[in-house]
């Protein structure tokens, strides 16, 4: 039984410089090919379990037209959501209107996800993402729509100072939004950041910054459940939690990942394989111990750890008697990674996985 | 064979003049080897040789080669061009008559041109010079004939003009083999038997396979043999000669080159440059020349993997078996565990073994600085040598210290006098002399401590003169010297295996250079680590390593769990070379890059 599904909309209308995930410039008659194959895909795959989250994320989401946001929701019907389903829709801001807002809720999304990222102009110029609305009335719209909102920021940007994070931060609270991501700029390859040789942030100011959000998130009465991720009691992303929980899902679209059986799958990058229903471009089986690593490295990312009850249920063995779990803290039942040391947690998590 | 169509010879050269590539072609010329066997390097068999384009062992190869009307036989012995293996060279050297030196049309005389000279010389050897690579752009054949001229005292008309690699020249080579180098000479005015031990490998069915040159009478199969030096006796199983396919034979006689088999199974039975003689009818003395060699620079040797000790021991004592020259005893290191302390003839010979032990037995190691053997006196008058730091003893206790010092020559262009002393003078160096060779290019002279040279004099040299330098050096004996154990502490921990000794007067330079480096090499930890230098008790410099401070996976998206783990992966790969000492991880060649250090 498979209750989490991920759907990926690539297009987008303009590229920000830190973007490598799976996009590409919006064009109508692309964008209806699309739709098409992805209908089939999920058609193909799709065995009408109920499922409990859908999250749909891109690439923009939000920059769809009418027709093609009716055809997109046409194909959602045939998915079946469970009563209490958890429905994402990644938004962009300049895309936000009373129309889109209503339309949305009006088909059954009950969560957004709002990629502001930062509120200040210049931070915005270097990631790409100038605009000349306000992003305040923007949010305060959405809340009118929608209880349960994400926002992302992205930190850790050369020029960026600690009171520049401080502003963003304290305009974050303002809004008074349930949910938010925060991540520091990650410089990936065939990025126009890259491209452009941008230079990163100081390592130990960039630590600063990390160990700041954690505080004063906290004291804002957010809860910080994974590394970049705190939320109002309550309102945790379950369709996140169920990657971390080492969880089944469906993933569908471009470059898309899913986990269904004992396969975990990744989907074509290539937009003119996928109209062609060429869709698997990397498929791995999963042995249990792949799984036990698995486990490990993605529960390891939450604060509160992984369970040695739920990993006995699944292999039948505790957890220290497969690894070692030197570097890691226990309480109760949990073995987790120390506050501290959550930001380094690469180094930590090494020592789960065999090569 | 009658003696009169034999011709012993080697070739010798500064590395890279292109002596393996004028051995290809003498094989070629006298049809030893097919056209189509033809590889580069053929007398060098390890895949290191071919690599590094350096030859390690010495190969003997017997050739027919026609002269007018007559057929010679021709042993060709080649030699390593290495400055660690000048004993092998010189043994080698010893089988011959004649020796053809190379000479690089594009470069001309380097150090170790006028070394492998002087031990032709000192050997007797008639030399015929050639000046190779004349096919080459940047050759400069009249500028490098001259300073043979002048250097080294030939006549014009004696030097060869050569291209190996065009072929051109090599029959003019060979017609003056037989013209001017001797036939081999009776040593003795008796026939008893006198053959030259040159070198040995260890075959695994054969066992110790000789190379020997029989200077005075002859040899046959079953004859009962004697070593003089080591006093070992066996049988011969077998003789021959490498054409170079081995082809065996009855005898060898007198002048000839050949191997010789006699279920030898330990390699230390034989020594190079050892006599053998016939056990019931001996001679007493021994060829002249014979020397035990001993190591003289020393490192440790760790698998990275502790549970690869087991697997160590094994691939030295496979090495052991071809190279009598590598020492080895069992060494505990508290840092590092359990390893071995191994004796080299010097730094390529070290760098060369580690390799072959990485790469042909697949054991990841850690190699500790090298060091060298220093006397030390106690206060109670007792005298002992000590091959490792962690072998000094209390301070208080010493009376003094020697060290081993090198007469060292550089050859290089004039304009680079300046750099070359300044470098030398930062390694403590006295200078000696100075030499013009022509009128751009001299001969530095310098002693200079041996410790002072093992770890990256030669690297220094090449880039203080843009590469031009070359470099040869002997051993002259120990000096006392003010010297220091020096311990590097991390995370306030003795790393044992990091200490080395100094001299007094450069110790707070070293340290602080030490400590610097061992910064920016440490990669960040899980918290801060102090990297200190001490002397005793007293620490002399102090750097801190930050606590790593963020490393942390991407975003997630859309569940992407294989490019995580790919992410993790390839972070864990990078971490394999590493080696947890102590609290801190530290990357294998931590150990040799302590030494790398700039003295400026």
């Amino acid at each position: 039984m498979i209750e989490n599904c991920y759907i990926h909309i690539p297009f987008c209308n303009k590229i920000c410089n830190y973007c490598d995930f799976c996009k590409v410039y919006a064009n109508d008659e692309l964008i209806k090919k699309y739709l098409k194959a992805l209908s089939y895909e999920i058609d193909t795959y799709y065995t009408n379990d109920i499922l409990n989250t859908i999250y749909i994320g891109g690439g923009t989401p939000s920059s769809l037209e009418k027709e093609e946001l009716d055809y997109l929701f046409s194909i959602l019907n045939n998915l079946k959501k469970a009563e209490e389903c958890e429905f994402t829709f990644e938004c962009n801001l300049n895309d936000i209107d009373e129309f889109l807002l209503s339309y949305l809720k009006d088909k059954g999304v009950n969560r957004l996800s709002i990629g502001v990222e930062s509120f200040n102009k210049s931070i915005l110029k270097v990631l790409g993402r100038e605009y000349d609305f306000d992003t305040k009335s923007k949010i305060e719209l959405s809340k009118k729509y929608f209880s349960n909102i994400n926002i992302d920021l992205i930190y850790g940007i050369k020029g960026q100072t600690l009171d520049d994070l401080k502003n963003d931060l304290n305009k974050f609270i303002e809004l008074d939004v349930k949910h938010i991501s925060i991540y520091s700029l990650i410089l990936e390859d065939h990025t126009i950041l890259k491209i452009n040789n941008y230079e990163e942030i100081d390592e130990d100011l960039n630590r600063e910054m990390y160990d700041y959000i954690c505080k004063f998130l906290k004291e804002n009465n957010y809860n910080h459940y994974e590394i970049s991720n705190f939320s109002k009691e309550g309102y945790e992303s379950n369709h996140n939690l169920n990657y971390w929980n080492n969880g089944k899902y469906y993933g569908f679209g471009l470059g898309a990942s899913g986990y269904i059986d004992d396969i975990r799958y990744t989907n074509t990058r290539s937009i003119t394989k996928y109209i062609n229903n060429k869709y698997r471009y990397i498929m791995e089986n999963i042995t249990e111990k792949i799984d036990m690593e698995n486990f490990m490295i993605l529960g390891l990312r939450k604060t509160q750890g992984v369970s040695n009850t739920e990993f006995k249920k699944r292999y039948n063995k505790n957890i220290q008697d497969v690894f070692d779990v030197s570097k890691l803290e226990i309480k109760k039942d949990c073995y987790y990674i120390n506050e501290n040391n959550l930001y380094i947690s690469n180094y930590i998590l090494q020592d789960f996985i065999d090569i | 064979m009658d003696k009169e169509h034999i011709r012993n010879f080697s070739i010798i050269a500064h590395i890279d003049h292109g002596k393996s590539t004028i051995a290809d072609r003498i094989l070629e010329l006298t049809n030893a080897v097919d056209k189509r066997d033809m590889k580069n390097q053929t007398l060098d068999t390890m895949d290191l040789e071919r690599e590094r384009g350096i030859t390690i062992k010495l190969n003997a190869v017997s050739l027919n080669y026609e002269y007018n009307g007559d057929n010679y036989l021709f042993n060709l012995i080649d030699t390593p061009g290495h400055v660690d293996f000048t004993y092998e060279v010189s043994r080698s050297l010893a089988a011959c008559e004649g020796a053809i030196l190379v000479i690089d049309a594009t470069q001309g005389i380097e150090a170790q041109t006028l070394a492998n000279l002087y031990l032709a010389l000192d050997n007797n050897l008639e030399i015929i010079p050639i000046i190779n690579k004349i096919d080459l752009p940047n050759a400069e054949p009249d500028r490098v004939l001259k300073e043979i001229e002048d250097t080294l005292g030939f006549k014009k008309e004696e030097v060869i003009l050569c291209s190996a690699k065009e072929g051109i020249g090599i029959k003019e080579l060979l017609d003056r083999v037989v013209e001017k180098i001797p036939c081999p000479k009776k040593e003795y005015n008796h026939d008893k038997l006198s053959a030259l031990i040159f070198d040995s490998y260890f075959d695994p069915y054969r066992g110790v396979v000789l190379s020997i040159r029989v200077v005075n009478g002859k040899i046959r199969i079953k004859d009962k043999i004697k070593m003089i030096k080591t006093g070992a006796t066996y049988e011969v199983i077998s003789l021959g000669v490498n054409t170079p396919k081995q082809v065996e034979k009855e005898e060898l006689c007198e002048g000839e080159v050949g191997y010789l088999t006699a279920s030898i199974k330990s390699i230390s039975d034989v020594r190079v440059g050892d006599t053998i003689t016939l056990e019931r009818d001996s001679v007493d003395e021994a060829l002249a020349g014979y020397k035990e060699i001993k190591p003289f620079v020393y490192c440790g040797l760790y698998p990275i993997d502790s549970k690869k000790y087991e697997d160590l021991k094994e691939a030295l004592e496979k090495l052991k078996l071809n190279d009598a020259s590598l020492e080895y005893t069992p060494e505990v290191s508290k840092a590092l565990g359990f390893g071995f302390r191994c004796g080299f003839l010097g730094l390529l010979h070290m760098d060369i073994t580690r390799e072959r032990i990485e790469r042909e037995f697949k054991i990841d190691l850690i190699a500790t600085s090298p060091s060298v053997i220093y006397e030390v006196t106690q206060t109670d008058g007792t005298i002992f040598k000590i091959d490792s730091p962690s072998k000094m003893p209390e301070k208080v206790k010493i009376k003094q210290i020697t060290e081993p010092y090198i007469k060292a020559n550089v050859f290089a262009p004039s304009v680079y006098i300046g750099p070359i002393m300044e470098l030398c003078q930062n390694k403590r160096g006295t200078y000696i002399g100075l030499e013009y060779i022509d009128k751009t290019r001299v001969n530095i002279t310098y002693e200079l401590p041996l410790s002072e040279i093992v770890y990256d004099f030669f690297n220094k040299l090449k880039s203080a003169t843009k590469g031009y330098a070359s470099f040869d050096y002997e051993v002259i004996g120990n000096k006392p010297s003010d010297l220091v154990k020096m311990d590097i502490l991390l995370n306030g921990e003795v790393i044992d295996a990091l200490s080395l000794i100094v001299h007094k007067d450069f110790a707070y330079q070293r340290g602080k250079a030490i400590t610097e480096n061992l910064k920016k090499i440490i990669p960040r930890q899980m918290f801060e680590v102090p990297v200190q230098a001490a002397i005793g008790s007293k620490i002399i410099a102090r750097e801190t390593v930050k606590a790593m401070r963020k490393d942390v996976l991407a975003k997630c998206y859309g569940g992407d769990v294989s490019r995580k783990r790919k992410l993790l992966e390839k972070q864990k790969e990078g971490k394999k070379k590493m080696k947890m000492i102590g609290s801190v991880e530290l990357p294998s060649d931590a150990f040799l890059e302590v030494l790398k250090v700039d003295d400026e």
